[in-house]
């Protein structure tokens, strides 16, 4: 696996609704027909020169919001279905095949079993998860399998050379093209960090931590600095830009501090798959047993959960 | 099944997405009071101590209301009690091996950390603190506290040699955060031998809580003791025969005060206000609560102050999820109050933010400094030159550059000004618990017939008393670089031993005094900020000078009746002190590191500013220089008043410092002794003052200086052996000459 930089600033970007990919820039675009995007701004790069992070407050405020929030008993198991809904439900491996990516398809609609849900009294609350999220080459099998499965959930596609984005641009465009024909709505894109380590920024409607595939993935801290840009941004323009914190987030516990990470920095408007996503593989399968062991009073056996 | 219990709620919260309830359970906080039957005595020498016959005051949830447990208020007797136990261990505290008390206080720590649910859940209970805030930071430090010092303990017998344990310590706590205040105190006087005596505020249980693990260790159940009762107990406290020092702390408000540049007004007050809105105020044992309740007290106090600024015309922003019954008090900002208005002036309650912008750091500077408290200070600019030139220049014990609060064991917490002049924490800390070995023990002794009122108020009238004998004295007071008439424009005659004549020097007075503190003011800028080697050069040369000017005091000195050996003797070692100290200039402030922290922390040792110095009556010279010598080596401007009975040496000395020190930056004064005592002990604008004379005199200045705080030194009429190195020349004068001052660094890009 590739594992150039720890991609800090935001390896990872996604814009959906755009009609053709950008002007030669690196950061590229899905095709996502029906909803509004990005008005954008004029690029002003003095915005990025002013930034000024202080480590020492951030790292001290990512240990304090992982303590100073926590969710307990009714509030769990509501913020977890909330969670659920804003999971990207994400295979990425090399031996991904049709099979599996179906099973992936029918877990993203039934996320939770339906007794569960029931015994909640939110089965009829449509909770699904936010997206599948495949490679460019195993978006057919998806959007072919949530067809099947009488749903609208929509396929993400990680393109442009993923994890590392080292190929050349012609053929990252025609990998997003690729991908949009087979029916992916939205695009994972990595940036070109060449570009970014240079200064060379291009804009976004969703940034996302990292790949998941480098050796430090999304932390608190890196967060907390992308969050308040999205702020200020929020601030300087009225435009909201989408959240999407992927790689290493497997506990339930985990998945509350990040929903807590939003609401505490950026408000309840952001918590919503809309502007928030959780790029996750086995995430789901942690929040399934909490809500399990939240309606039941038991902890799960392994067989008690239906696999992804 | 906890099904049909959820299912009604989950579909709303899923949409409002607030948060709920997290209570942690305080059962075993309950349990433990249940142990004392809900009734809580002192702990003293190892055993609850509950008397008969005291009047108990209630122990109250401070958010419901609700009565915890009743608290029996100490009397003079139970205060007795405490103290003998302390008294009794103390022989045998203070002589284990440093090593052993190290490994005593390592067990106490593991002590804490094992009960730490319990510490935690009581403090928060009956605080009504947020539980976060106890659990996250008190807790974690009471334990880091004492393992630091159980590592000073372990040193001991080499770091500290020379030193020797003060003995039993009272300590005063506050209503606020009595838990850590009294863990500052009590493990730097553990560690170094001292055994404690603690006057807890009525109706908090953990200092109780504290004393009762520490008895529960075994051998020295005496060391630490807590006694809880009303304020009014510490005069008693202090008078207790064996007590050697007092230590308190008084309320903290906790309010802040905010400058903010104009420039960046606007955005700061958006980002404040918005950070502000996201504070959550609750029940303090709620987990997911950033502000507990300080009791109705607290927020009424508050509340008068919110509505006072808003009739002067303030604005006030109050924002947060905070519960709308009483005790809470929202998290508050206060901006535009006008700068002559009372609040403006007023000790900003907690929990309420004062915010004003300046122009420039210049400025922010004087504001900053113009109020009578030094405790801390944050300084926050991204301009690391212009944020070091404001951290050095705040008068107040701690800095931090970009961040706040933080605070370690190795790194000395202290303040200046009204904030007082103890230090908690690293060497500093631990000095306050030490003195010099041989230095005689404190007898609390007050005399009842001393009139604070009269005394040193009024002047002898001086008489022509005969021609003067021999050389005439330089005549004057040595004010402003030169010799000037004094006020009162009389003088006094000087005798020898005999009683023959030996000539006038000026009968200095109030306004000379005055005089004196303005010219010593004018210098004070100067001479701080002088580099230590032109410091140390000024104190060489002036050395050299007295080396010149020998035959010539040693003459003085034998005509005040000092034999020719002593007399050389005693201008060898004066001009030998002056080059000690110069040579001493160098090596003051120092670089701490410290754990959990990025960067360094700065130990700054600061001039004190204007020092008063009372010099006793023997050695004449030697007691003047040994004096003078520390103070200039630290930076400070000085006032003295030399030998009553053989002023004339020293003021041989000032015609030589005429020639060499720039004007003001030594002013000597004679005169009545105690007449300039009252003086100086009465001047707001004297940053301390030291006093070698009679008991008497001893107990004015202390009586009078508490007026604002100003540390003093005095020697209660004994005498000081000024030509041993140790007494003459040993660290207690340059830890008295100076006070430190902490500056973080954190670093991180």
């Amino acid at each position: 696996m590739a594992t150039q930089g720890r991609g800090e600033a935001g390896a990872g970007g996604r814009r959906k609704g755009s009609t053709e990919a950008g002007s030669g820039s690196q950061l590229c675009c899905g095709l996502f027909d029906m909803s509004a995007h990005q008005q954008g701004t004029e690029l002003d790069l003095s915005w990025i020169s002013k930034i000024q992070v202080n480590k020492p407050a951030v790292l001290r405020r990512a240990e304090q919001i992982q303590a100073r929030r926590p969710v307990k008993k009714e509030w769990q198991a509501a913020w977890l279905l909330k969670a659920v809904t804003c999971i990207d439900l994400t295979t990425l491996s090399g031996d991904d095949t049709a099979s599996n990516v179906q099973r992936l398809c029918y877990k993203a609609k039934y996320p939770i079993r339906e007794d569960l849900l029931k015994a909640l009294n939110m089965h009829d609350k449509g909770i699904t998860t936010a997206a599948v999220c495949v490679y460019p080459a195993r978006v057919c099998d998806a959007v072919k399998a949530l067809k099947a499965a009488g749903c609208d959930i929509p396929v993400a596609s990680v393109a442009t050379g993923f994890p590392a984005g080292q190929t050349h641009l012609k053929t990252r465009l025609e990998e997003i093209r690729l991908a949009v024909e087979d029916g992916a709505t939205e695009i994972d894109v990595v940036i070109n960090r060449t570009l970014v380590l240079t200064g060379q920024w291009k804009g976004s409607d969703f940034i996302k931590t990292s790949t998941g595939k480098e050796t430090v993935n999304a932390t608190f801290p890196v967060a907390i600095v992308m969050l308040r840009a999205i702020r200020d941004f929020f601030w300087k323009t009225g435009n909201k830009v989408g959240f999407k914190p992927a790689g290493g987030i497997r506990s339930a516990k985990d998945s509350l501090v990040w929903l807590s990470l939003i609401k505490e920095e950026l408000g309840d408007e952001w918590m919503k798959p809309e502007l928030f996503r959780i790029g996750a593989s086995t995430l789901l399968a942690d929040i399934e047993r909490q809500i399990y062991h939240h309606v039941t009073g038991r902890y799960a056996a392994y067989h008690d959960l239906p696999m992804s | 099944m906890a099904a049909t219990r959820t299912a009604s709620r989950a579909g709303e919260i899923f949409t409002t997405l607030e948060y709920g309830p997290a209570p942690e359970s305080h059962a075993c906080a309950l349990a433990w009071l249940d142990t004392q039957d809900r009734h809580l005595g002192h702990y003293v020498n190892g055993q609850w101590l509950k008397p008969e016959h005291r009047s108990s005051v209630p122990c109250q949830d401070p958010i419901t209301g609700e009565n915890l447990a009743s608290c029996l208020q100490a009397q003079s007797e139970d205060v007795a009690a405490a103290v003998e136990a302390a008294r009794a261990s103390l022989e045998n505290w203070s002589t284990q091996p440093g090593a052993f008390r190290a490994q005593h206080l390592t067990r106490l720590a593991k002590a804490i950390q094992k009960h730490q649910r319990l510490l935690w859940t009581l403090e928060s209970l009956v605080t009504g603190r947020a539980v976060r805030e106890v659990r996250d930071r008190d807790v974690p430090l009471a334990q880091q506290l004492l393992q630091y010092h159980a590592v000073q303990a372990h040193t001991q017998e080499e770091a500290l040699a020379g030193w020797e344990p003060m003995g039993v310590i009272g300590l005063i706590l506050s209503p606020t955060f009595p838990f850590l205040d009294m863990m500052w105190r009590i493990c730097p006087a553990l560690a170094v031998g001292c055994t404690v005596v603690v006057l807890a505020p009525p109706a908090s249980p953990t200092p109780l809580l504290l004393a009762q693990l520490a008895g529960e260790l075994g051998p020295f159940p005496g060391i630490l003791n807590v006694i809880s009762g009303p304020a009014s107990l510490g005069p008693v406290l202090a008078a207790q025969p064996g007590v050697q020092k007092v230590a308190f702390c008084g309320a903290i408000e906790g309010g802040l005060r905010l400058l903010i540049q104009e420039a960046v007004w606007d955005e700061t007050m958006r980002r404040l206000q918005e950070r502000m809105g996201r504070l959550r105020c609750g029940r303090g044992l709620d987990g997911a609560v950033d502000m507990g309740a300080r009791g109705d007290a607290a927020r009424d106090l508050a509340q008068r102050y919110v509505r006072e600024a808003q009739s002067q015309g303030a604005q006030v922003f109050q924002a947060g999820s905070v519960p709308s019954d009483s005790p809470f008090f929202p998290p508050t900002l206060v901006s535009d109050l006008p700068p002559a208005s009372p609040c403006t002036q007023a000790e900003v309650p907690w929990p309420l933010v004062v915010a004003s912008p300046f122009r420039t750091a210049k400025e922010a500077l004087a504001v900053a400094n113009g109020t009578p408290r030094g405790g801390s200070a944050s300084v926050w600019s991204e301009r690391l030159g212009q944020a070091l030139e404001l951290a050095y220049g705040l008068q107040v014990g701690t800095v931090w550059i970009n961040a706040h609060g933080l605070r370690d064991p190795a790194v000395p917490t202290g303040g200046c000004k009204e904030s007082g002049s103890s230090w908690h924490g690293g060497q500093d800390g631990l000095y306050e618990y030490l003195r010099p070995s041989g230095t005689p023990a404190w007898i609390p002794y007050l005399s009842k017939t001393l009139d604070y009122d009269s005394f040193g108020l009024a002047l002898p009238s001086a008489l022509p008393a005969g021609p003067e004998t021999g050389p005439a004295p330089p005549y004057g007071l040595f004010v402003g670089g030169r010799f000037q008439a004094p006020g009162a424009r009389s003088s006094r005659p000087i005798r020898d031993s005999q009683g023959s004549l030996l000539g006038y020097v000026a009968e200095g007075g109030a306004k000379d005094i005055r005089g004196a503190v303005e010219a010593a003011h004018q210098a004070a800028p100067g001479w701080m900020s002088q580099s230590p080697a032109a410091r140390a050069a000024l104190l060489w040369a002036l050395a050299a000078a007295l080396q010149r000017r020998e035959p010539n005091l040693v003459s003085r000195l034998e005509r005040h009746g000092v034999e020719l050996k002593v007399a050389k003797v005693e201008v060898e070692l004066s001009v030998k002190r002056l080059r000690a100290w110069g040579a001493r200039v160098q090596a003051q402030g120092c670089a701490l590191q410290v754990a959990e922290l990025r960067g360094p922390v700065l130990r700054l040792r600061e001039p004190l500013g204007v020092l008063a110095i009372v010099c006793p009556d023997e050695w004449p010279l030697l007691a003047f220089v040994s004096l003078l010598a520390p103070a200039l080596a630290h930076g400070n401007t000085v006032v003295l008043v030399p030998s009553g009975a053989s002023p004339i040496p020293a003021l041989e000395v000032c015609q030589e410092m005429a020639a060499l020190l720039p004007a003001g930056l030594v002013n000597v004064v004679t005169g009545d002794r105690d007449h300039l005592t009252r003086c100086l002990a009465l001047h707001q604008d004297i940053q301390a003052l030291w006093y070698f004379g009679s008991a008497q005199g001893s107990q004015f200045v202390e009586w009078a200086s508490a007026g604002n705080l100003k540390p003093v030194w005095v020697n209660r009429g004994c005498p000081r052996a000024w030509d041993q190195e140790a007494e003459g020349a040993g660290p207690e004068l340059g830890l008295r000459a100076a006070w430190t001052k902490a500056l973080w660094l954190p670093m991180g890009d």
